[in-house]
């Protein structure tokens, strides 16, 4: 743990207000994480588990409303220290019931607008971004060359648009756009969405980011353009170096390119530590919901031992109707009898059971 | 690449000029057929009182079965040839190109009242929303909108002769052609005012920004530090007003009809009310022809501004 972080997220909860059920909907809930210099760390969950909502609500662009409610956010380069969020006491206030907040006012306008001065110079320039649906997440009536050269223009410090576009090109050169040339001056729609989703990382390295941000990078797109995408986040990891946020559902994806895992389900980490330790089905303990992930995706164990993956039984968490204890405690097979009672009346903390190694589980924290 | 765009922008304009093509016969068609089946004909008008039709029909060799009038008609107007008007005996063509810049002058310049007034409060309400200073000027878009042309026509003359004494408000006798700059400005307001097309512009202006601002792509804009309007004008903005622009010609020239029948303003809607009213047939067919092409313009320059745009997405 020697290596500085980068981001440090701390108890950071983003609420959306739902009108038709006149409640919140908790889509991050608590979450703290850290990314260290030079690390991948990746967040897996199931749809709607809060990870792409903690990515968007780092990089200050959650729009609906209340948005962002609590938390801090640390960002760290060569020694200058950036806090991406507002303090919160600024701009919200909370009525809380039962250690459980109902009610929130929140200066969206002035939020907004702090939120925008506290970016600037940081989106885009320290912090990129790779969203998923490339072929949406590209203009479509601007070509290929000049969304990078953009990109170039606007964090680097070149300020010449020849040069710029000198260095879209061989950024596109370097994702390995087959005919780079003739991409340059092509539009989103004339390419494929493997060909978007290159040029989508090539505009976000372009920037020469401290931090880049890939959210569901493969999503949407073949499975063999998925694999071919992957190894190409591989090979500019190791060439490029550059420290990543991981979003995917895909846990092999994960897997294979992160270096710490954060699992998260309906708002919250459950598991938080080393991939290999978390994301490996022989390293014990582990937490009763990445068990059940594990089981449920194919692997070689399930070939040898001729057995099917299983699939987690019961819907994913309705995180407007949270329950009070554990929020896996629905779906949860080892509840024991002992512990059912903490696990239906009291949430667990995401205490560490090992150096590095955190987890929020009464199983294993008891 | 080059290549292929300049063959998609052939393949476009080809299109939409075969499209003007079929428009225009079908309007002159269904034009010939609605004064063919009122009752008279230019020749009895011509002749009124005097001998039996039938006879010089025969004599001067003027055909009587309706297809042979019409491809007559067309033929003469495909070389050019609009005829004479039945009233003046002026030729038709030079007579609407005389009296048209004026309502082009009235027009424009009533469409450009329109966009300023409208643009504003649509791009306000779509940055913002509703907010204490954009709702009550989008509930007035609309409270203006409702508004008809011809009414406001005269309360705009009540008020300023009868009030203020301010604006010689009758622009001109159908002799007089010369114009007075300041009583271009009463007309040009009042159709830009009461076109009824303001709500709609504001409506469907804030309507695709607001789409547009909630595209993918502007989240890309923003999170790469990009400006959020230069990456929306083009489908947020331009796409949507040109769009808007060619859809409500057809309504700006009806609005000026009424408007310069109120102002006396020597334009073509004028024109056209005079000559429905003596039945001067080749002036009545000739103004609509125009005025169909006038409409065809609208969407054909709309489809330029698409096509430069983004040729790539112009082609369907």
């Amino acid at each position: 743990m020697a290596v500085e972080p980068v981001l440090t997220i701390e108890d950071l909860r983003t609420y959306f207000y739902s009108r038709s059920k006149r409640a919140f909907i908790r889509s991050v809930d608590g979450v703290g994480l850290q990314v260290r210099r030079g690390e991948t760390l990746g967040i897996v969950g199931e749809s709607g588990s809060g990870k792409s909502v903690t990515a968007l609500s780092v990089i200050g662009l959650i729009d609906a409303e209340p948005g962002v409610i609590t938390g801090r956010v640390g960002f760290r380069v060569n020694g200058t220290e950036w806090s991406l969020l507002p303090s919160i006491g600024d701009h919200v206030s909370l009525a809380e019931e039962d250690g459980r907040i109902v009610e929130v006012v929140k200066d969206n306008r002035g939020w907004r607008r702090k939120v925008d001065r506290l970016m600037h110079g940081v989106r885009g320039r320290e912090i990129s971004m790779i969203f998923q649906n490339p072929r949406v997440s590209l203009n479509p009536f601007v070509t290929i060359g000049s969304q990078v050269a953009e990109s170039v223009l606007l964090n680097t410090g070149i300020r010449n648009r020849r040069e710029a576009a000198e260095k879209a090109r061989y950024w596109l050169e370097q994702v390995r756009m087959d005919s780079p040339g003739l991409r340059f001056a092509q539009y989103p729609g004339d390419l494929s969405g493997g060909m978007c989703q290159r040029a989508m990382i090539a505009m976000a390295l372009s920037s020469e980011p401290s931090l880049l941000i890939a959210d569901e990078p493969t999503t949407g797109l073949d499975s063999t353009i998925q694999s071919k995408i992957v190894e190409l986040l591989d090979d500019l990891k190791k060439a490029v170096g550059v420290t990543t946020v991981l979003i995917s559902h895909d846990i092999n994806v994960v897997a294979r390119l992160s270096d710490s895992v954060a699992v998260m389900y309906g708002g919250t980490v459950l598991e938080y530590g080393p991939a290999d330790r978390v994301l490996s089905p022989d390293f014990l303990p582990k937490h009763p919901y990445v068990e059940a992930l594990l089981e449920s995706i194919p692997s070689e164990r399930h070939i040898k031992d001729g057995l099917l993956p299983r699939a987690i039984e019961g819907e994913v968490l309705d995180t407007v109707n949270a329950p009070r204890g554990c929020r896996f405690f629905d779906r949860c097979h080892r509840i024991t009898n002992g512990i059912e009672e903490k696990c239906r009346d009291l949430e667990p903390d995401l205490a560490e059971i090992s150096a590095g190694h955190q987890m929020r589980c009464w199983l294993h924290i008891g | 690449m080059r290549f292929s765009s300049v063959r998609t922008a052939a393949f476009v304009l080809g299109r939409e000029l075969a499209i003007t093509a079929l428009l225009l016969a079908g309007v002159s068609l269904v034009v010939f057929a609605i004064l063919f089946l009122a009752p008279g004909d230019p020749f009895s008008l011509l002749l009124e009182g005097q001998m039996g039709d039938d006879a010089v029909r025969e004599a001067l060799g003027v055909p009587t079965a309706w297809y042979a009038q019409y491809l007559s008609w067309v033929s003469n107007i495909l070389r050019g040839n609009f005829g004479t008007s039945v009233h003046t005996g002026l030729p038709v063509l030079s007579e609407i190109i005389r009296v048209g810049i004026n309502t082009l002058y009235l027009t424009l310049g009533a469409l450009l009242i329109t966009l300023v007034i409208a643009i504003p409060i649509a791009l306000l309400s779509a940055r913002m929303g509703n907010t204490s200073l954009t709702l009550p000027l989008t509930i007035a878009a609309y409270v203006i909108s409702a508004l008809p042309v011809f009414w406001l026509g005269y309360i705009a003359i009540y008020i300023s002769t009868h009030r203020f004494g301010a604006f010689p408000i009758v622009v001109g006798s159908s002799g007089t052609q010369g114009l007075n700059m300041t009583a271009f400005l009463l007309p040009i307001v009042v159709l830009g005012v009461g076109n009824g097309t303001i709500s709609e512009v504001v409506r469907y202006l804030r309507e695709e920004m607001g789409r547009v601002f909630a595209e993918e792509y502007i989240r890309t804009a923003k999170a790469k530090g990009g400006s959020v309007w230069r990456h929306s004008v083009r489908e947020g903005f331009i796409v949507p007003i040109t769009q808007i622009i060619a859809t409500k010609i057809p309504f700006v020239l009806g609005g000026a009809v009424v408007v310069e029948q109120v102002f006396n303003w020597p334009g073509m809607g004028r024109m056209a009310w005079q000559a429905a009213q003596t039945r001067d047939y080749p002036l009545i067919m000739g103004i609509t022809i125009i005025a169909a092409v006038i409409v065809r313009m609208g969407s054909l320059l709309q489809r330029v501004v698409h096509f430069m745009v983004n040729p790539a997405a112009a082609g369907d």
